[in-house]
């Protein structure tokens, strides 16, 4: 369960709704808001200036799973009826044709068929309880659905997005392994430039893998603890190598976004190299891996706020938040960074 | 090439057709693409029939969402991308007329699908090899983008357009274990040469002659060659 959230005020202007590069800056020019773990105290600066934080040795670990087209509007037919326009956003991938899906209806049951287009229909084999959420089998699997998902669905954007940003926004440079739903968006502001710069100067820098699931069911009656949000995730054997050099010689490991925290914690505890995670980490949780985070600036309430009280105090993080507030740093995946080290 | 996955666009017809099939005899897993789905699925099947693993998508690889498409399709089935050959070009109006009559938008649509496409594909696919930091990107090139020739229109300049992108990212490359690498096959009997030189007299090779170089850039023996152009049909030895 979700214990006392962080709550905070936070103004509309301070929604990200454009992207870096259409708001005349590079990606790896947004702000950066570095705290220092022990003692709260705070530096403002530009992301490109990352690599004067770390130092030689210190491993980087970046989430490299690309965004998919995860919304997609289908027709619907149920008991010998056929409404048009459901709209149906993917959730999580269960197997090579099965999948998790947001259904944007009411009333949804088990037999219904759902047509995305003339080759390709799901039906729907489940219902998760309590949720909208339901379970699709679909014609197609593997390659051939990829493909499908690829011809007719649109990235997930939310309700502060005002321009239909084409999937490519949603992408960090670095993302090779198709399965996201929502961007691993921590990652964004990282240019091959900058990943270059940190290389030159003796930071090491490696990608595992989180399929991130569908973060918000549209609507708030319907929340999602992190336990009820699994994720797929693969930490490569020679990335485990890696970490474990990396500790062994004192040096930190810094992770990039709540998606490789929530990764590496999970390995740490399981010793499983690959699985599917719904690990919560909260201001209780002893980090075993993570000796750093690189991360967006999170929605108040939201648990990925939780996570980061496993790094810094609620009061000092708080205070950083009031702070980035005061000085109009932008909020949400197309928004600023914040390094906790 | 055993195991090894081989990207290669333009993969229907031509010189595209016999490396898909010359892979496919050397083991390689392959995905191929073009604009055309039956062709396509023509070769997928020759190639199969050799043994080998493939996925064809059809996709115009001058439009980015058709490369992410392309090339996210391939990475979730084979989880990485170790070759990849820019093949996949047009040559534009035939007889190809000369510069000074050359329709504006035939000239764009031609540096669009030659030169554009090596950029995107090209873009896309190193962040697969850059994770592993290996990989052997081929570019397919001409004669007529080393040298200017009258009457070889914007097809030339998009192979110069190619030729340069092969040496800024064979540039950029350096420091990394991805080598970027171009090769002119010559003259050779394709649909595409009889749009270029409609009467042509002399006799050609066949694109499967020519296949070699292109399996030796892709193969580990070729791991320190980095930015440098090859003729499939000259007499130096590489």
């Amino acid at each position: 369960m979700v214990d006392n959230t962080l709550d905070f005020y936070l103004p509309n202007e301070l929604n990200a709704s454009l992207p870096p590069e259409e708001r005349g800056i590079r990606r790896d020019h947004v702000r950066m808001m570095a705290i220092d773990r022990n003692y709260g105290k705070i530096q403002h600066d530009l992301f490109f200036n990352l690599p004067e934080y770390l130092q030689p040795g210190d491993l980087v670990i970046l989430n490299n799973s690309r965004t998919i087209p995860a919304v997609f509007q289908a027709k619907n037919l149920s008991n010998g009826k056929m409404r048009a326009n459901v709209e149906v956003r993917l959730a999580r991938r269960i197997t090579e044709d099965t999948w998790e899906a947001l259904i944007v209806q009411d009333y949804t049951k088990i037999g219904d068929i759902f047509i995305f287009a003339p080759e390709l229909s799901a039906m729907v084999i489940g219902l998760k309880e309590k949720t909208p959420l339901a379970i699709l089998k679909f014609e197609k699997k593997g390659s051939d659905l990829l493909n499908m998902f690829y011809s007719l669905g649109e990235p997930v954007r939310y309700e502060y997005i005002n321009h239909p940003w084409d999937l490519d926004y949603y992408q960090t440079v670095f993302a090779s392994h198709p399965g996201s739903v929502e961007m691993p968006s921590a990652g964004r502001a990282f240019s091959w430039e900058l990943l270059f710069t940190l290389k030159q100067k003796g930071i090491q820098v490696d990608f595992i893998q989180l399929h991130t699931g569908l973060s918000y069911l549209l609507d708030d009656k319907w929340h999602q603890t992190p336990e009820e949000n699994e994720e797929e995730y693969h930490i490569s054997e020679q990335t485990q190598q890696k970490i474990i050099a990396t500790k062994t010689a004192g040096k930190r490991i810094i992770a990039v976004g709540t998606t490789v925290v929530r990764a590496l914690e999970t390995y740490a505890i399981s010793g499983e190299l690959s699985g599917v995670t719904n690990l919560y980490i909260n201001e209780h949780f002893p980090l075993r891996i993570a000796d750093g985070i690189i991360t967006g600036l999170h929605e108040p309430e939201a648990s990925h706020l939780d996570m980061l009280t496993a790094f810094i105090s609620k009061q000092h993080l708080l205070q950083a938040y009031g702070h980035a507030i005061d000085a109009g740093y932008l909020w949400h995946e197309f928004g600023d960074m914040n390094l906790i080290i | 090439m055993k195991n090894k996955v081989v990207m290669i666009t333009g993969a229907s017809k031509g010189l595209g057709r016999a490396l898909t099939l010359a892979f496919a005899k050397e083991g390689a897993k392959l995905s191929i693409c073009a604009r055309s789905e039956s062709d396509l699925l023509k070769v997928k099947l020759e190639a199969e029939s050799l043994g080998a693993k493939v996925v064809a998508v059809t996709a115009d690889v001058s439009r980015s969402q058709d490369v992410d498409r392309f090339v996210s399709v391939t990475e979730a089935a084979y989880g990485q991308i170790d070759v990849l050959i820019n093949n996949a070009s047009m040559l534009g109006p035939s007889p190809m007329p000369l510069l000074l009559d050359y329709p504006e938008e035939d000239f764009a649509e031609v540096l669009r699908v030659n030169a554009v496409s090596t950029f995107l594909v090209t873009k896309r696919v190193s962040l697969s090899m850059l994770e592993r930091n290996q990989g052997s990107i081929i570019n397919v090139t001409s004669e007529a983008g080393h040298i200017g020739y009258a009457g070889w229109g914007a097809y030339g300049v998009s192979k110069f357009a190619v030729e340069g992108i092969t040496q800024t990212w064979a540039d950029e490359f350096s420091e990394t274990g991805i080598r970027i690498n171009m090769v002119d096959p010559g003259e050779m009997d394709t649909d595409m040469h009889k749009l270029a030189v409609p009467d042509c007299d002399y006799p050609l090779a066949k694109p499967e002659e020519v296949v070699d170089i292109f399996l030796y850039l892709a193969s580990d023996r070729a791991k320190s060659i980095n930015g440098k152009r090859f003729s499939a049909q000259s007499e130096e030895e590489v």
